[in-house]
Protein backbone atom coordinates (compact mmCIF):
# COMPACT_ATOMS: atom_id res chain seq x y z
CA UNK A 1 0.00 0.00 0.00
CA UNK A 2 2.76 2.66 0.80
CA UNK A 3 5.24 3.59 -1.68
CA UNK A 4 8.76 3.95 -0.77
CA UNK A 5 9.27 7.67 -2.12
CA UNK A 6 9.80 9.13 1.20
CA UNK A 7 13.19 11.07 1.85
CA UNK A 8 13.36 9.58 5.55
CA UNK A 9 14.44 5.77 4.39
CA UNK A 10 13.49 4.28 7.67
CA UNK A 11 9.92 6.00 7.09
CA UNK A 12 9.07 4.09 4.26
CA UNK A 13 10.29 0.84 6.09
CA UNK A 14 7.88 1.73 9.06
CA UNK A 15 5.06 2.23 6.34
CA UNK A 16 6.09 -1.13 4.33
CA UNK A 17 6.19 -3.09 7.56
CA UNK A 18 2.69 -1.97 8.89
CA UNK A 19 1.82 -3.26 4.93
CA UNK A 20 3.41 -6.41 5.36
CA UNK A 21 2.19 -7.43 8.51
CA UNK A 22 -1.83 -6.24 7.55
CA UNK A 23 -1.29 -8.74 4.67
CA UNK A 24 0.31 -11.61 6.66
CA UNK A 25 -2.83 -10.78 8.90
CA UNK A 26 -5.62 -11.04 5.99
CA UNK A 27 -3.96 -13.80 4.80
CA UNK A 28 -4.10 -15.73 8.16
CA UNK A 29 -7.92 -14.61 8.83
CA UNK A 30 -8.72 -15.65 5.75
CA UNK A 31 -7.61 -19.66 6.12
CA UNK A 32 -9.35 -19.23 9.42
CA UNK A 33 -12.16 -18.05 8.53
CA UNK A 34 -12.01 -21.18 5.83
CA UNK A 35 -10.97 -23.98 8.51
CA UNK A 36 -13.96 -22.87 10.71
CA UNK A 37 -16.33 -23.28 7.85
CA UNK A 38 -14.84 -26.24 6.80
CA UNK A 39 -15.25 -27.58 10.46
CA UNK A 40 -18.80 -26.17 10.81
CA UNK A 41 -19.90 -28.14 7.11
CA UNK A 42 -18.07 -31.46 7.55
CA UNK A 43 -18.84 -31.79 11.56
CA UNK A 44 -15.00 -32.05 11.40
CA UNK A 45 -14.24 -32.39 15.33
CA UNK A 46 -10.47 -32.79 14.55
CA UNK A 47 -9.80 -29.76 13.87
CA UNK A 48 -11.46 -27.36 16.85
CA UNK A 49 -8.47 -27.24 18.44
CA UNK A 50 -6.21 -26.14 15.91
CA UNK A 51 -8.51 -23.70 14.85
CA UNK A 52 -8.70 -21.81 18.54
CA UNK A 53 -4.88 -22.38 19.08
CA UNK A 54 -3.81 -20.31 15.72
CA UNK A 55 -6.06 -17.31 16.41
CA UNK A 56 -3.79 -16.75 18.74
CA UNK A 57 -1.08 -15.80 15.90
CA UNK A 58 -3.68 -13.53 14.57
CA UNK A 59 -4.03 -11.65 17.60
CA UNK A 60 0.01 -10.83 18.22
CA UNK A 61 0.04 -9.75 14.02
CA UNK A 62 -2.63 -7.26 16.11
CA UNK A 63 -1.07 -6.45 19.04
CA UNK A 64 2.16 -5.79 16.66
CA UNK A 65 0.48 -4.11 14.49
CA UNK A 66 -0.95 -1.67 17.48
CA UNK A 67 2.79 -1.07 18.79
CA UNK A 68 3.89 0.01 14.88
CA UNK A 69 1.23 2.49 14.74
CA UNK A 70 1.83 4.11 18.09
CA UNK A 71 5.27 4.59 17.13
CA UNK A 72 4.81 5.73 13.70
CA UNK A 73 2.79 8.57 15.38
CA UNK A 74 5.09 9.67 17.76
CA UNK A 75 8.12 9.92 15.49
CA UNK A 76 6.34 11.02 12.26
CA UNK A 77 3.42 12.49 12.95
CA UNK A 78 1.87 11.07 9.54
CA UNK A 79 -0.07 13.54 6.97
CA UNK A 80 -2.12 13.06 4.36
CA UNK A 81 -2.25 9.05 2.90
CA UNK A 82 0.21 8.43 5.76
CA UNK A 83 -1.83 9.31 7.97
CA UNK A 84 -4.76 7.73 6.70
CA UNK A 85 -2.52 4.90 6.12
CA UNK A 86 -1.89 4.37 9.66
CA UNK A 87 -5.39 4.92 10.99
CA UNK A 88 -7.20 2.70 8.43
CA UNK A 89 -4.46 -0.13 8.52
CA UNK A 90 -5.15 0.24 12.21
CA UNK A 91 -8.93 0.16 12.17
CA UNK A 92 -8.37 -2.80 9.70
CA UNK A 93 -6.19 -4.90 11.51
CA UNK A 94 -8.78 -4.83 14.47
CA UNK A 95 -11.83 -5.44 12.53
CA UNK A 96 -9.57 -8.77 11.33
CA UNK A 97 -8.85 -9.40 14.76
CA UNK A 98 -12.76 -9.64 15.53
CA UNK A 99 -13.55 -11.76 11.89
CA UNK A 100 -10.34 -14.43 13.96
CA UNK A 101 -12.37 -14.26 17.26
CA UNK A 102 -15.70 -15.00 15.40
CA UNK A 103 -14.47 -17.84 13.29
CA UNK A 104 -12.85 -19.18 16.61
CA UNK A 105 -16.06 -18.93 18.16
CA UNK A 106 -18.05 -20.60 15.56
CA UNK A 107 -15.30 -23.72 14.89
CA UNK A 108 -15.83 -23.71 19.06
CA UNK A 109 -19.38 -24.30 18.59
CA UNK A 110 -18.79 -27.67 16.06
CA UNK A 111 -17.31 -29.66 19.17
CA UNK A 112 -20.99 -30.17 20.96
CA UNK A 113 -23.13 -30.42 17.51
CA UNK A 114 -24.85 -33.71 16.35
CA UNK A 115 -23.80 -35.10 13.19
CA UNK A 116 -26.84 -36.26 11.66
CA UNK A 117 -28.32 -31.86 10.43
CA UNK A 118 -30.26 -31.88 8.04
CA UNK A 119 -28.65 -31.15 4.70
CA UNK A 120 -30.72 -27.83 4.11
CA UNK A 121 -29.60 -26.96 7.11
CA UNK A 122 -26.00 -27.50 6.35
CA UNK A 123 -26.56 -26.04 3.23
CA UNK A 124 -27.94 -22.93 3.78
CA UNK A 125 -24.83 -22.27 6.40
CA UNK A 126 -22.37 -23.23 3.58
CA UNK A 127 -24.24 -20.79 1.19
CA UNK A 128 -23.87 -17.81 3.91
CA UNK A 129 -20.16 -19.27 4.59
CA UNK A 130 -18.73 -19.11 1.16
CA UNK A 131 -20.38 -15.43 0.48
CA UNK A 132 -18.39 -14.54 3.64
CA UNK A 133 -15.20 -16.10 2.71
CA UNK A 134 -15.53 -14.74 -0.65
CA UNK A 135 -16.16 -11.61 0.64
CA UNK A 136 -13.17 -11.52 2.83
CA UNK A 137 -10.87 -12.41 -0.17
CA UNK A 138 -12.39 -9.96 -2.01
CA UNK A 139 -11.41 -6.85 0.34
CA UNK A 140 -7.93 -8.08 0.75
CA UNK A 141 -7.66 -8.22 -3.01
CA UNK A 142 -8.81 -4.49 -3.09
CA UNK A 143 -7.14 -3.68 -0.38
CA UNK A 144 -3.79 -5.26 -2.31
CA UNK A 145 -4.89 -3.38 -5.35
CA UNK A 146 -6.03 -0.24 -4.15
CA UNK A 147 -9.23 -0.49 -5.44
CA UNK A 148 -12.08 1.82 -4.00
CA UNK A 149 -14.23 0.43 -6.90
CA UNK A 150 -14.09 -3.05 -5.18
CA UNK A 151 -14.22 -1.66 -1.87
CA UNK A 152 -17.99 -0.33 -2.87
CA UNK A 153 -18.84 -3.25 -4.37
CA UNK A 154 -18.45 -5.20 -1.28
CA UNK A 155 -19.78 -2.69 0.72
CA UNK A 156 -22.85 -3.07 -1.29
CA UNK A 157 -22.74 -7.00 -0.95
CA UNK A 158 -23.21 -6.84 2.55
CA UNK A 159 -26.76 -6.93 1.87
CA UNK A 160 -26.04 -10.13 0.08
CA UNK A 161 -24.82 -11.56 3.55
CA UNK A 162 -28.11 -10.51 5.13
CA UNK A 163 -30.54 -12.01 3.21
CA UNK A 164 -28.65 -15.51 3.46
CA UNK A 165 -28.20 -14.74 7.16
CA UNK A 166 -32.27 -14.99 7.36
CA UNK A 167 -32.49 -18.07 5.15
CA UNK A 168 -30.05 -19.57 7.41
CA UNK A 169 -32.17 -18.73 10.49
CA UNK A 170 -35.22 -20.13 9.29
CA UNK A 171 -33.66 -23.33 8.23
CA UNK A 172 -32.42 -23.76 12.09
CA UNK A 173 -35.89 -22.49 13.44
CA UNK A 174 -37.25 -25.42 11.40
CA UNK A 175 -34.51 -27.58 12.62
CA UNK A 176 -36.32 -26.65 16.45
CA UNK A 177 -39.32 -27.05 15.25
CA UNK A 178 -39.26 -30.58 14.17
CA UNK A 179 -38.49 -31.12 17.70
CA UNK A 180 -38.59 -29.29 20.79
CA UNK A 181 -35.36 -31.64 21.82
CA UNK A 182 -33.02 -30.11 19.52
CA UNK A 183 -33.74 -26.64 21.41
CA UNK A 184 -29.48 -26.41 22.58
CA UNK A 185 -28.19 -27.79 19.11
CA UNK A 186 -30.24 -24.90 17.61
CA UNK A 187 -29.05 -22.36 19.93
CA UNK A 188 -25.08 -23.18 18.64
CA UNK A 189 -26.88 -23.12 15.46
CA UNK A 190 -27.97 -19.80 15.82
CA UNK A 191 -24.92 -18.30 17.41
CA UNK A 192 -22.61 -20.18 14.29
CA UNK A 193 -25.24 -18.14 12.26
CA UNK A 194 -24.51 -14.72 13.75
CA UNK A 195 -20.93 -14.88 14.19
CA UNK A 196 -20.77 -15.48 10.35
CA UNK A 197 -22.99 -12.57 9.62
CA UNK A 198 -21.20 -10.63 12.19
CA UNK A 199 -17.72 -11.43 10.62
CA UNK A 200 -19.99 -10.01 7.28
CA UNK A 201 -20.30 -6.96 8.99
CA UNK A 202 -16.46 -6.43 9.69
CA UNK A 203 -15.60 -6.98 6.47
CA UNK A 204 -18.06 -4.07 5.78
CA UNK A 205 -16.11 -2.08 8.17
CA UNK A 206 -12.41 -2.81 6.30
CA UNK A 207 -14.24 -1.81 3.00
CA UNK A 208 -14.94 1.44 4.54
CA UNK A 209 -11.91 1.41 5.73
CA UNK A 210 -9.85 1.13 2.72
CA UNK A 211 -12.49 3.81 0.72
CA UNK A 212 -11.21 5.84 3.38
CA UNK A 213 -7.35 5.08 2.98
CA UNK A 214 -7.95 5.73 -0.93
CA UNK A 215 -10.56 8.40 -1.34
CA UNK A 216 -9.78 10.49 2.25
CA UNK A 217 -13.79 10.65 2.07
CA UNK A 218 -15.66 8.88 3.66
CA UNK A 219 -18.33 6.08 2.29
CA UNK A 220 -21.80 7.90 1.85
CA UNK A 221 -24.93 6.67 2.78
CA UNK A 222 -26.46 4.19 5.20
CA UNK A 223 -25.12 0.53 5.16
CA UNK A 224 -27.06 -1.35 3.04
CA UNK A 225 -29.83 -3.79 4.93
CA UNK A 226 -30.89 -7.23 3.96
CA UNK A 227 -34.50 -7.99 4.06
CA UNK A 228 -35.77 -8.49 7.42
CA UNK A 229 -36.31 -12.27 8.92
CA UNK A 230 -39.96 -13.71 8.25
CA UNK A 231 -41.47 -14.18 11.59
CA UNK B 1 -15.09 23.28 7.61
CA UNK B 2 -15.93 25.40 4.27
CA UNK B 3 -13.84 28.24 3.18
CA UNK B 4 -16.02 31.50 3.48
CA UNK B 5 -15.11 33.46 0.60
CA UNK B 6 -17.33 36.63 1.71
CA UNK B 7 -15.25 38.18 4.33
CA UNK B 8 -11.88 38.39 1.95
CA UNK B 9 -9.48 40.82 4.01
CA UNK B 10 -5.92 40.06 1.17
CA UNK B 11 -6.73 39.17 -2.22
CA UNK B 12 -3.79 38.71 -4.35
CA UNK B 13 -4.16 39.16 -8.53
CA UNK B 14 -1.59 37.86 -10.90
CA UNK B 15 1.05 39.02 -8.10
CA UNK B 16 4.51 38.23 -9.70
CA UNK B 17 8.08 39.36 -8.06
CA UNK B 18 11.72 39.69 -9.80
CA UNK B 19 15.05 39.99 -8.04
CA UNK B 20 16.65 41.24 -10.68
CA UNK B 21 16.40 38.85 -13.52
CA UNK B 22 15.07 36.06 -11.39
CA UNK B 23 11.74 35.62 -10.95
CA UNK B 24 10.75 34.73 -7.33
CA UNK B 25 6.81 34.48 -7.63
CA UNK B 26 4.87 33.82 -10.68
CA UNK B 27 1.14 34.34 -10.79
CA UNK B 28 0.39 34.34 -7.45
CA UNK B 29 -3.23 34.44 -6.91
CA UNK B 30 -4.27 34.07 -3.35
CA UNK B 31 -7.38 35.33 -0.94
CA UNK B 32 -6.64 35.49 2.67
CA UNK B 33 -9.33 35.63 5.23
CA UNK B 34 -10.55 38.13 7.56
CA UNK B 35 -9.82 37.38 11.09
CA UNK B 36 -8.89 34.21 10.46
CA UNK B 37 -5.10 32.42 10.19
CA UNK B 38 -3.38 31.55 6.81
CA UNK B 39 -0.90 29.16 6.76
CA UNK B 40 2.11 29.70 3.83
CA UNK B 41 4.15 26.26 3.83
CA UNK B 42 6.75 25.07 1.12
CA UNK B 43 10.36 24.59 0.91
CA UNK B 44 12.74 27.07 1.69
CA UNK B 45 13.37 29.25 -1.28
CA UNK B 46 9.36 28.05 -2.45
CA UNK B 47 8.59 32.39 -2.05
CA UNK B 48 6.04 32.20 1.01
CA UNK B 49 8.45 34.94 2.22
CA UNK B 50 8.72 37.22 -0.56
CA UNK B 51 4.74 37.12 -0.77
CA UNK B 52 4.16 38.39 3.01
CA UNK B 53 6.45 40.87 2.10
CA UNK B 54 4.30 41.86 -0.71
CA UNK B 55 1.65 42.54 1.94
CA UNK B 56 3.25 45.25 4.00
CA UNK B 57 5.53 46.44 0.55
CA UNK B 58 8.70 45.70 2.45
CA UNK B 59 10.43 44.39 -0.53
CA UNK B 60 10.38 48.63 -1.51
CA UNK B 61 13.40 48.38 0.32
CA UNK B 62 15.49 46.23 -1.72
CA UNK B 63 16.58 47.76 -4.75
CA UNK B 64 16.61 45.37 -7.27
CA UNK B 65 13.07 43.91 -6.58
CA UNK B 66 10.35 44.63 -8.87
CA UNK B 67 6.42 43.83 -7.78
CA UNK B 68 3.57 43.63 -10.75
CA UNK B 69 0.00 42.78 -10.27
CA UNK B 70 -2.06 43.21 -7.09
CA UNK B 71 -2.45 43.24 -3.69
CA UNK B 72 -5.64 44.37 -2.46
CA UNK B 73 -5.98 44.71 1.11
CA UNK B 74 -10.07 45.53 1.86
CA UNK B 75 -10.35 46.00 -1.74
CA UNK B 76 -8.02 48.41 -1.74
CA UNK B 77 -4.35 48.47 -3.84
CA UNK B 78 -1.34 48.25 -1.82
CA UNK B 79 1.16 48.95 -4.53
CA UNK B 80 -0.68 52.26 -5.57
CA UNK B 81 1.48 55.14 -5.47
CA UNK B 82 -0.48 57.32 -3.33
CA UNK B 83 -0.35 54.42 -0.38
CA UNK B 84 1.58 55.90 2.33
CA UNK B 85 3.84 53.02 3.52
CA UNK B 86 3.89 53.77 6.91
CA UNK B 87 0.40 54.11 7.41
CA UNK B 88 0.32 50.77 5.32
CA UNK B 89 2.85 49.08 8.21
CA UNK B 90 0.77 50.45 10.56
CA UNK B 91 -2.32 48.46 9.40
CA UNK B 92 0.06 45.49 8.92
CA UNK B 93 2.59 44.22 12.03
CA UNK B 94 5.01 41.60 11.08
CA UNK B 95 6.97 39.24 13.57
CA UNK B 96 10.21 37.53 11.99
CA UNK B 97 11.72 34.11 12.88
CA UNK B 98 14.75 35.80 15.01
CA UNK B 99 12.83 37.80 17.99
CA UNK B 100 14.16 41.47 17.65
CA UNK B 101 13.04 44.12 20.22
CA UNK B 102 14.49 47.22 19.76
CA UNK B 103 17.81 47.83 22.36
CA UNK B 104 15.35 49.82 24.63
CA UNK B 105 13.32 49.01 27.46
CA UNK B 106 10.12 46.75 27.43
CA UNK B 107 8.02 49.91 27.53
CA UNK B 108 9.72 52.00 25.22
CA UNK B 109 9.57 48.94 23.00
CA UNK B 110 6.19 49.13 22.80
CA UNK B 111 5.70 52.84 22.76
CA UNK B 112 7.91 52.94 20.07
CA UNK B 113 5.43 52.65 17.46
CA UNK B 114 2.72 55.21 18.81
CA UNK B 115 5.06 57.73 19.03
CA UNK B 116 6.06 57.88 15.54
CA UNK B 117 2.64 57.31 14.81
CA UNK B 118 1.48 60.20 17.03
CA UNK B 119 -0.83 58.42 19.17
CA UNK B 120 -0.42 57.99 22.72
CA UNK B 121 1.25 61.70 23.61
CA UNK B 122 -0.08 62.00 27.08
CA UNK B 123 1.64 59.90 29.52
CA UNK B 124 -1.44 57.86 30.79
CA UNK B 125 -2.42 57.30 27.50
CA UNK B 126 1.04 56.05 26.49
CA UNK B 127 0.55 53.94 29.96
CA UNK B 128 -2.58 52.49 28.85
CA UNK B 129 -1.54 51.54 25.26
CA UNK B 130 1.54 49.53 26.84
CA UNK B 131 -0.73 47.63 29.51
CA UNK B 132 -3.16 46.84 27.03
CA UNK B 133 -0.70 45.78 24.25
CA UNK B 134 1.37 43.34 26.39
CA UNK B 135 -1.54 42.05 27.84
CA UNK B 136 -2.82 41.32 24.73
CA UNK B 137 0.15 39.45 23.74
CA UNK B 138 0.06 37.53 27.16
CA UNK B 139 3.16 39.10 28.36
CA UNK B 140 1.82 41.91 31.02
CA UNK B 141 1.90 39.78 34.11
CA UNK B 142 5.68 38.37 33.08
CA UNK B 143 6.65 41.75 32.91
CA UNK B 144 4.81 44.34 34.68
CA UNK B 145 6.90 44.88 37.52
CA UNK B 146 10.10 45.19 35.43
CA UNK B 147 9.10 47.53 32.32
CA UNK B 148 11.88 49.69 32.36
CA UNK B 149 14.49 46.47 31.73
CA UNK B 150 15.75 45.94 28.72
CA UNK B 151 13.53 44.34 26.26
CA UNK B 152 16.64 42.00 25.14
CA UNK B 153 16.92 40.62 28.57
CA UNK B 154 13.84 39.05 27.84
CA UNK B 155 14.23 35.25 27.50
CA UNK B 156 13.26 33.88 23.91
CA UNK B 157 10.18 33.12 23.86
CA UNK B 158 9.20 36.74 25.88
CA UNK B 159 10.88 38.17 23.42
CA UNK B 160 8.53 37.28 20.77
CA UNK B 161 5.90 38.08 22.51
CA UNK B 162 7.36 41.62 23.07
CA UNK B 163 7.87 41.68 19.23
CA UNK B 164 4.02 40.76 19.17
CA UNK B 165 3.34 43.07 21.40
CA UNK B 166 4.81 45.92 19.73
CA UNK B 167 3.33 45.20 16.04
CA UNK B 168 -0.14 45.37 18.38
CA UNK B 169 0.46 48.39 19.74
CA UNK B 170 -0.15 50.66 16.75
CA UNK B 171 -3.78 49.04 16.59
CA UNK B 172 -3.26 46.73 13.55
CA UNK B 173 -6.15 44.83 11.47
CA UNK B 174 -3.01 42.25 10.04
CA UNK B 175 -0.42 40.51 11.16
CA UNK B 176 2.21 38.75 8.88
CA UNK B 177 4.25 35.96 10.98
CA UNK B 178 7.73 34.97 9.39
CA UNK B 179 8.76 31.70 11.37
CA UNK B 180 7.95 33.09 15.13
CA UNK B 181 8.70 30.26 16.47
CA UNK B 182 11.54 28.36 14.52
CA UNK B 183 14.18 29.96 17.08
CA UNK B 184 11.82 28.76 20.60
CA UNK B 185 11.39 25.73 22.97
CA UNK B 186 8.39 23.89 22.51
CA UNK B 187 6.83 25.67 25.53
CA UNK B 188 7.71 28.96 24.68
CA UNK B 189 6.19 28.08 20.98
CA UNK B 190 3.13 27.01 22.84
CA UNK B 191 2.49 30.23 24.25
CA UNK B 192 2.65 31.83 20.56
CA UNK B 193 0.57 29.52 19.04
CA UNK B 194 -2.01 29.95 22.25
CA UNK B 195 -1.78 33.61 21.67
CA UNK B 196 -2.21 33.44 17.60
CA UNK B 197 -5.33 31.33 18.68
CA UNK B 198 -7.07 34.29 20.83
CA UNK B 199 -5.41 37.02 18.11
CA UNK B 200 -7.54 35.78 15.54
CA UNK B 201 -10.83 36.46 16.93
CA UNK B 202 -9.48 40.02 16.48
CA UNK B 203 -6.96 39.71 13.68
CA UNK B 204 -5.89 38.50 10.78
CA UNK B 205 -3.06 36.35 10.77
CA UNK B 206 -0.78 34.88 8.04
CA UNK B 207 1.86 32.81 9.25
CA UNK B 208 5.06 31.10 7.51
CA UNK B 209 5.89 27.83 8.83
CA UNK B 210 8.29 24.82 8.26
CA UNK B 211 6.24 22.89 10.91
CA UNK B 212 3.56 21.04 9.41
CA UNK B 213 2.10 20.42 12.80
CA UNK B 214 2.40 24.05 13.67
CA UNK B 215 0.51 24.79 10.42
CA UNK B 216 -2.23 21.96 10.90
CA UNK B 217 -2.65 23.54 15.03
CA UNK B 218 -2.95 27.30 14.14
CA UNK B 219 -4.29 27.95 10.87
CA UNK B 220 -7.77 27.49 9.21
CA UNK B 221 -6.18 27.95 5.76
CA UNK B 222 -3.00 26.68 4.27
CA UNK B 223 -1.54 27.79 0.97
CA UNK B 224 1.09 25.46 -0.18
CA UNK B 225 4.61 27.35 -2.48
CA UNK B 226 6.90 25.77 -4.61
CA UNK B 227 9.36 27.36 -7.06
CA UNK B 228 7.54 30.70 -6.69
CA UNK B 229 3.95 29.26 -7.54
CA UNK B 230 1.36 28.88 -5.36
CA UNK B 231 0.38 25.04 -6.30
CA UNK B 232 -2.53 24.36 -3.74
CA UNK B 233 -4.56 26.41 -1.38
CA UNK B 234 -7.39 25.21 0.74
CA UNK B 235 -8.85 24.56 4.65
CA UNK B 236 -5.89 23.55 6.23
CA UNK B 237 -7.92 20.22 7.51
CA UNK B 238 -8.45 19.05 3.25
CA UNK B 239 -4.48 20.03 2.81
CA UNK B 240 -3.36 17.93 5.45
CA UNK B 241 -5.73 15.13 5.57
CA UNK B 242 -6.34 14.77 1.34
CA UNK B 243 -4.47 17.30 -0.44
CA UNK B 244 -5.93 17.24 -4.02
CA UNK B 245 -2.43 18.20 -5.54
CA UNK B 246 0.46 15.36 -5.90
CA UNK B 247 3.13 17.99 -5.14
CA UNK B 248 1.05 19.29 -1.91
CA UNK B 249 1.19 15.54 -1.22
CA UNK B 250 4.84 14.71 -1.63
CA UNK B 251 6.11 17.82 0.52
CA UNK B 252 3.50 17.55 3.96
CA UNK B 253 4.27 13.52 3.80
CA UNK B 254 7.93 13.84 3.22
CA UNK B 255 9.18 12.56 -0.25
CA UNK B 256 10.15 15.35 -1.53
CA UNK B 257 12.81 15.26 -4.30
Amino acid sequence: MSDTGHTVKSYAEEMQSLNDDLVKMGSLTESQLADAMEAVIKLDKESVDKIVKNDSKINALRSAIDNQITTVLVKRAPMAVDLRITISTMKISHDLERIGDLAKSVAKKVTPLPIDLPDELVNSLRRLGDLVQKQLKDVLDAYLNNSKEKAVEIWRKDEQVDDLTNLAMNEVANYLQKDKKNLEMATHLLFVTKNIERAGDHITNIAESLYYLIEGEYLEGARPKGKPLDS
Amino acid sequence: MELNNSKIKIKSKNLNVYYGNKQALHNINLEINNKEVTALIGPSGCGKSTFIRCINRMNDTIDICKVDGSIEIDGKEVNDKNVDVVTLREKIGMVFQKPNPFPKSIYDNIAYGPTIHGIGEKKDEMDKIVETSLKKAALWDEVKDRLNEPGTGLSGGQQQRLCIARALSVNPEVILMDEPCSSLDPIATAKIEELIDDLKKSYTIVIVTHSMAQAVRVSQKTGFFHLGKIIEVDTTEKIFKNPANKMTQDYITGRFG
